[in-house]
């Protein structure tokens, strides 16, 4: 019965009309197409994707079209640019390749690859890194399982820049070694007051991964033979570590990456934890014009003389896609992360460092004291986290980060925090 | 004490000539109580009120800022070297442009779309009894809770087997997905409103169905349908995951393309991204502009029956 004498065809007919436009989109999911180990297409295309978070960067863009305009123009074909923001990067990539949109050669971090890699989509390309020259820390940083499913590009490390101004002001003559030399250091930088803050150290969640080479410092494995080890004692040392410095204000509550750079940008931080890149970046937002002079990268502390200084190694490769184009782009891939014309072309303009022994013994390499320095002190130890292998270690670090923030806001004790951290880590990686 | 404005004072605030000591005390407590709350109000409005603009300052102040003192500590409220140079540079870029007018299409499109399907489904839910209606009702809500990520996932694989994915269509078609259940329940309580009687009076004068809807009730509808689509508008120029999952960059719209295009890896370009939210705010707030006395009115239709 109808309310205004229609019938209920009439009635259904309405209702359809105002459906038919939208709801066949909600229904249809059952369509999609199941996954395969290949994107598809002709392997031996000499056209193909390249997929990048930089070529949408101001900075990055010029040099990366350069690039491809050269291998266009050299092999004849045609290169289709892709890009994605680098936050959104990982998740986009994971919908666009298992779709089967993805294809060609792929612009990774390097904590990303073994996600990525276990898609089953990626191309092994044991058969061709003979033929680069890659450093030996470079080539593991593109290895997943045995396999090197990614060619490295740039090959870096995240890990501590001083600012030798303030340790001159302050009475420091070197860069503090040990654990215990390190805490002294800050109580002098400390003490020169205006504000300043010690160690722009990560005390935000979002940037708490920071302790992670801390915890390495004082002797957590944080994983070890399959099992979670952050709980242990000294996971529980390195987080009471850390929150006798948030209490004696040598670091700072409530600091980022950005914060820490704008802090030391501004000369009221002494050190801060940052990838090799931090220099430019950094110095391009201060007003002092001769802070890139004085930003040194320092060893991290060790807990005693002898020990490896700890150092989270960062970089980017470049992996190829089975399917479309994949040979080309493989060809491609080993040009741009090998031809030394194009890798030190590439450095002049971002200043990140060449993956091959060839690339960093380059006149404009060669002549940049702070990469030099920075390769031979700080990424010669790097090494990736055990996390990266799982594709939850976006959760991983945030459920660490959540704890040891608990116990710097005296939410928590760094025992419980860290059995808790220890759990959390365990139940995700189960998964 | 005199007053200088022309608004008479309450009956408290004139002198009265035979009170008694202690009616004046009473009369002065009154006065500084009248006075306290005066101060308390005008107190809660400026919070509120700079609660509510100072980030409009903020980012209007920090477009008109030297990516140097952007990052100044502390920062100053009141800058002193002010440039013009990020919207110049916004200008000039060709492919901000772009997604503007991919924007500009995409959400237009969107808002059309939503109304006139919300408009036959909300009439069909209001003026029609039939088997199913309320749960098709309730299942057209429903699709409202599912988390975005579903949709969004469920979307691009139909659109990708369909050969859909970097079309406009897939834009439009993945708005309306979100847009579309509150516009039919919206448009729903507007017809709820207008009375069958009418509506029997014109089919008793010989009006079709089609006629009765078109002519009579969707004019009475209006102000409602101008809500519904200045809503569908503005999530449609506001979405971001939809419009970066299923659009390459030839079809990308504003949010995606001002993300990919001033917040990098390692930095975020805030003066140019803030100058260029100022300006892709400016087509939203037109349209509220001259629409604004439609939405209230369309929002709150429906919600007391006659």
């Amino acid at each position: 019965m109808t309310t205004s004498g229609i019938s209920r065809r009439g009635a259904l007919r309405m209702f359809g009309i105002g459906a038919l436009g939208v709801a066949g989109a909600g229904v249809l999911g059952a369509c999609a197409p199941s996954g395969s180990p290949s994107n598809g297409g002709d392997p031996k295309s000499k056209n193909f994707d390249f997929t990048s978070w930089s070529l949408n960067e101001e900075a990055a863009k010029p040099s990366i079209e350069k690039i491809i305009a050269a291998w266009e123009k050299a092999e004849k074909s045609k290169i289709r640019a892709v890009s994605y923001p680098y936050n959104e990067y990982l998740s986009q990539l994971t919908l666009k390749l298992g779709g089967g949109e993805t294809t060609g050669a792929v612009h990774l971090d390097i904590a990303w690859l073994a996600a990525m890699a276990q898609m089953g989509k990626l191309v092994d390309l044991g058969s061709v890194v003979g033929r680069g020259g890659y450093t030996d820390v470079a080539l593991k940083s593109g290895t997943y399982d045995g396999k090197q499913y990614g060619l490295p590009w740039n090959t870096g490390s995240i890990g501590v820049i001083a600012n030798s101004q303030l340790l001159e002001k302050a009475g420091i003559k070197k860069h503090p070694t040990t654990v215990e030399e390190f805490e002294a250091a800050l109580g002098e930088l400390k003490g020169l007051g205006g504000g300043v803050v010690p160690y722009a150290a990560a005390t935000k969640v979002a940037q708490l991964k920071d302790i992670f080479p801390w915890m390495q410092t004082f002797g957590c494995k944080m994983l070890d033979g399959g099992k979670v080890t952050i709980g242990d004692d000294a996971s529980v040392d390195a987080v009471t570590w850390y929150k006798k410095l948030h209490d004696e204000k040598l670091i700072a509550a409530d600091v980022d990456r950005f914060d820490a750079r704008a802090l030391f940008g501004q000369g009221k931080a002494a050190f801060y934890d940052d990838a090799i890149i931090g220099k430019g970046v950094t110095s391009a937002q201060s007003k002092d014009k001769t802070l890139a002079d004085s930003m040194q990268p320092m060893e991290r502390p060790v807990l005693k003389a002898g020990d490896t200084p700890q150092a989270l190694l960062w970089g980017g490769v470049i992996a190829i896609v089975n399917g479309k184009g994949q040979d080309a782009a493989t060809e491609f891939a080993l040009h741009t992360t090998t031809d030394q014309a194009t890798t030190s072309e590439y450095f002049s303009a971002r200043a990140l460092p060449p993956s091959t022994t060839a690339g960093l013994a380059a006149p404009e390499v060669a002549r940049d004291s702070f990469t030099t320095e920075w390769t031979q002190k700080i990424t010669r130890t790097a090494t990736g986290s055990p996390f990266w292998q799982f594709a939850q270690n976006a959760q991983i670090e945030e459920a660490v980060g959540k704890q040891v923030q608990a116990v710097l806001v005296g939410k928590s004790k760094p025992k419980d925090a860290m059995k808790q951290a220890g759990e959390e880590v365990a139940a995700l990686i189960k998964r | 004490m005199t007053s200088t404005t022309s608004t008479p004072l309450p009956a408290v605030d004139r002198p009265q000539p035979s009170a008694t000591r202690g009616e004046r005390g009473a009369r002065r407590r009154i006065r500084k109580d009248l006075l306290r709350s005066r101060i308390a109000a005008w107190s809660a409005v400026v919070v509120i009120g700079a609660f509510g603009l100072l980030p409009v300052y903020w980012l209007l102040v920090t477009a008109l800022s030297t990516p140097e003192s952007t990052f100044q500590f502390p920062p100053k409220l009141i800058p002193t070297d002010l440039t013009l140079s990020n919207f110049t540079a916004l200008a000039e870029n060709d492919q901000l442009i772009k997604y503007m007018i991919n924007s500009l299409v995409v959400a237009s499109i969107t808002a059309v779309l939503s109304v006139v399907v919300a408009t036959y489904m909300g009439y069909s839910f209001s003026k029609f009894r039939y088997r199913g209606r309320r749960s098709l009702m309730h299942l057209v809500l429903a699709s409202q809770m599912f988390p975005q990520a579903l949709l969004l996932v469920t979307l691009y694989t139909v659109f990708s087997s369909f050969g859909m994915l970097n079309t406009y269509s897939a834009l439009v078609l993945s708005f309306t997905t979100f847009t579309m259940p509150l516009c039919v329940w919206m448009l729903k309580g507007i017809f709820d409103t207008i009375p069958d009687a009418l509506l029997e009076a014109a089919a008793i004068d010989g009006a079709s169905r089609w006629r009765t809807l078109h002519s009579i009730v969707a004019p009475l509808a209006a102000p409602g349908m101008i809500a519904a689509g200045l809503f569908a508008f503005v999530r449609g120029w506001n979405d971001f995951i939809f419009a970066l999952t299923l659009a390459d960059k030839e079809k990308q719209t504003l949010p995606p393309g001002l993300v990919s295009t001033y917040i990098g890896e390692f930095q975020t370009a805030w003066p140019q991204l803030m100058a260029a939210s100022l300006v892709v705010s400016v087509p939203v707030i037109v349209a509220f502009m001259f629409l604004q006395r439609y939405l209230v009115g369309g929002m709150t239709a429906g919600s007391v029956k006659s």
